[in-house]
């Protein structure tokens, strides 16, 4: 995947510029805001990581003159200010994620690689399906090697969001944003028990498991 | 002279100056107006008594002839008065009268003429002339002789001196009283704002303390006293919070700070194999993340007191908010032994921040939570509910716990306070701190009563809280 990441702390973006580049992506670094909307504008990038607050021309005016352009690539926004408010602000402003700091790198990394344009299904597409297990949007019908699984309406949303982002790492965070949709930071492991009943309905009695826990970032699904 | 200039630069005295200007310009109208119009008719009325006496001495000249007419406009003129009288034959020749200098155009014309004359015989010695002003009718009597009738305008010219003499007298006075006037109440109002100012420097100089002093007036500088005290009540207030929350942070951050330190300081001194530093590494990673974690919700906490932007406020489902929060920790709460129970009425809103009223009933539900130790003799029941009384929104969760000592329900809301049987249990200590923040943002508040066992946490808010 092609970066461009817009961020004025050298030492935070040679870390990440490194972090990145051993996840496998190619990563381009502008350290102020004019420089970054440039390069973000002559370059073809799979994936924008923008600082909010940067010398010469801060992350949002960045991002609404990108999109004013008609640029879509989707982007991050990085942000010491994590209310809610902010996030609100950042996302009106055509960011596609917001990411508070600081941050842990597997929870940028799985943002970044769930937003990358090239590699998700369609927002539209109507069923998805990994392995044999499959997902009707519409009918909301599930079904495991042709069994049909029973789920609840929550369950059903986490299903869905896991399978859309098939192959990539979720994180909780990612979950409880996008599933039940609070920003909020929940203290016990309330997240891993949704999983883990969601588990044993997909997974049990079949020999290849399909939901995996990834260790220290989240959770994904996979063949 | 300092004194004066800063008497002038009041708003009372300016307003004082201008009100006199206008005054003044208004009076002159008025008084220009009275004095035009009173002498029109002054004038009016002369004319009309030179008339009336122009019409008796024709109608005797033609009755009585001329003899008679000589002796009564001589009687006339005899009178003391500002009368003018004459009685000439056709030659120029004066037959009778006071006054015998006229100019040509009245000698040779007929009609009603003014002019300046030389006044004579008016002076007691009778030798002064004076410069007089005068109207005058002349007219042509049948029998040819030539009938001059008027006054002297003194009079008049008298009534407009009055006029103005009492214009500028009243001027006059109004300025001197008005100047007075204004310079006392200017000067009231400064020692009013003087002591405002005083106040002001002396908070300005570090003494939050310090109030304005209200009077027992009870008037508009005393409102401005009470608004500007609530004020500083407020900024007081928030600046001991503010001095609070630093001392907090110092102390319950500076500890796992240390802590993370001696971890790091540890590993490094020590020559352990890779999987030891690495082990060290990970622990440093959770405790950073468990600092962080402390950070913001300190933060939020901050944020919520110090009446975060309302703009955050939108109508807020409080239903759906607790549906979820139960949805959310259902599966947690029956893996812990315990069970979650729901009584919440449809469709509740209020006017709030649905990510803080989110926060503090998860707050709430994981206290209940982490406080209990279900046993199969009592095992544990959380209760989230959610009512509509008149115009307030009841949310709470009970527990059957434990519970909190009744000396203890106040100070477990305080930051960082956390009970000694608790301080085992993972958490900042923050989280009732953050929900009675909450209630507060919310104007609403927060109570913790007796569940008879267990707590019952109430969130007590308006429905309209937006202020």
């Amino acid at each position: 995947m092609k970066i461009l990441l817009i961020e004025d702390d050298r030492e935070a973006a040679t870390y990440l510029m490194q972090a990145l580049d051993e996840a496998g992506h190619v990563t381009h670094h502008a350290s102020d805001g004019e420089t970054g909307q440039a390069m973000a504008s002559s370059m073809d990038y799979d994936v924008l990581i923008v600082d909010r607050m940067l010398p010469r021309r801060d992350g949002l005016t960045i991002i609404e003159s990108l999109r004013a352009e008609g640029n879509k690539t989707p982007v991050l926004i990085l942000s010491a200010l994590g209310e809610v408010d902010d996030r609100v602000t950042g996302l009106r402003a055509g960011g596609d994620d917001y990411l508070p700091k600081p941050y842990a790198f597997t929870e940028l990394l799985a943002r970044i690689e769930v937003l990358a344009r090239r590699s998700s299904p369609s927002e539209a597409a109507t069923s998805y399906a990994v392995g044999d297990l499959s997902l009707d949007r519409l009918s909301r019908k599930v079904e495991r090697a042709g069994d049909a699984i029973l789920l609840q309406p929550r369950e059903f949303r986490l299903l869905e969001y896991l399978m859309k982002n098939a192959g990539k790492v979720v994180t909780r965070t990612m979950l409880l944003e996008n599933v039940w949709d609070y920003h909020f930071d929940p203290q016990t492991n309330v997240i891993d028990v949704h999983m883990s009943r969601l588990r044993s309905k997909i997974d049990k009695g079949h020999a290849s498991p399909l939901l995996h826990t990834i260790r220290g970032a989240g959770y994904m699904i996979r063949e | 002279m300092n004194r004066f200039a800063r008497l002038w630069r009041t708003s009372t005295v300016r307003l004082t100056a201008i009100f006199i200007v206008l005054f003044v310009i208004f009076s002159v109208l008025l008084l220009t107006f009275i004095a035009y119009e009173s002498s029109i008719q002054i004038q009016q009325q002369q004319t009309a008594a030179i008339d009336r006496e122009v019409n008796i001495l024709k109608r005797l000249d033609v009755t009585q002839g001329d003899r008679a007419t000589a002796l009564a406009v001589q009687r006339l003129a005899a009178l003391p008065g500002p009368g003018i009288y004459y009685l000439g034959n056709d030659s120029g020749l004066q037959i009778a009268g006071n006054v015998s200098d006229f100019p040509d155009f009245v000698m040779n014309d007929q009609g009603l003429f003014s002019f300046n004359y030389q006044r004579a015989g008016f002076d007691e010695d009778g030798t002064n002339s004076t410069q007089g002003f005068a109207v005058v009718r002349s007219v042509l009597l049948d029998s040819g002789l030539r009938l001059i009738v008027g006054r002297d305008v003194v009079e008049r010219r008298g009534f407009t001196n009055i006029v103005l003499q009492g214009f500028v007298l009243a001027v006059a006075g109004i300025l001197v009283f008005s100047l007075i006037a204004g310079a006392i109440t200017a000067r009231r109002v400064l020692k009013r704002i003087d002591v405002i100012n005083a106040t002001s420097a002396k908070i300005m100089s570090g003494n939050l303390s310090e109030r304005i002093p209200v009077t027992k007036r009870n008037d508009e500088f005393d409102a401005l006293a009470e608004s500007l005290n609530a004020m500083l009540d407020r900024i007081e207030g928030l600046m001991q919070g503010l001095k609070e929350v630093t001392d907090n942070v110092a102390h319950d951050l500076k500890t796992p700070l240390t802590r993370l330190r001696t971890r790091v300081e540890a590993a490094l001194r020590e020559k352990g194999d890779a999987t030891s530093q690495r082990e060290a590494l990970e622990t440093t990673l959770s405790e950073s993340d468990k600092l962080i974690r402390t950070f913001n919700a300190l933060l939020m906490i901050a944020r919520a007191e110090a009446g975060a932007p309302s703009g955050a406020f939108s109508e807020v489902d409080v239903s759906e908010v607790a549906s979820d929060v139960a949805e959310l920790y259902e599966p947690a709460a029956e893996e812990a032994g315990m069970s979650l129970h729901t009584d919440i009425a449809p469709a509740v809103h209020l006017r709030g921040n649905r990510e803080l009223i989110g926060q503090a009933l998860v707050n709430l539900v994981e206290n209940a939570l982490k406080y209990h130790e279900p046993t199969d003799a009592n095992p544990g029941r959380i209760g989230v509910s959610v009512r509509r009384d008149r115009d307030r929104v009841l949310i709470e969760v009970t527990d059957n716990g434990p519970g909190i000592p009744v000396e203890d329900r106040a100070r477990v809301i305080e930051r960082f306070v956390r009970l000694e049987k608790s301080r085992t249990e993972p958490g900042s200590g923050l989280g009732l701190s953050l929900v009675a923040a909450v209630a507060k943002l919310h104007r609403g508040e927060f109570r913790i009563e007796d569940n008879a066992p267990g707590v019952r946490a109430v969130l007590d808010l308006p429905v309209t809280s937006a202020a």
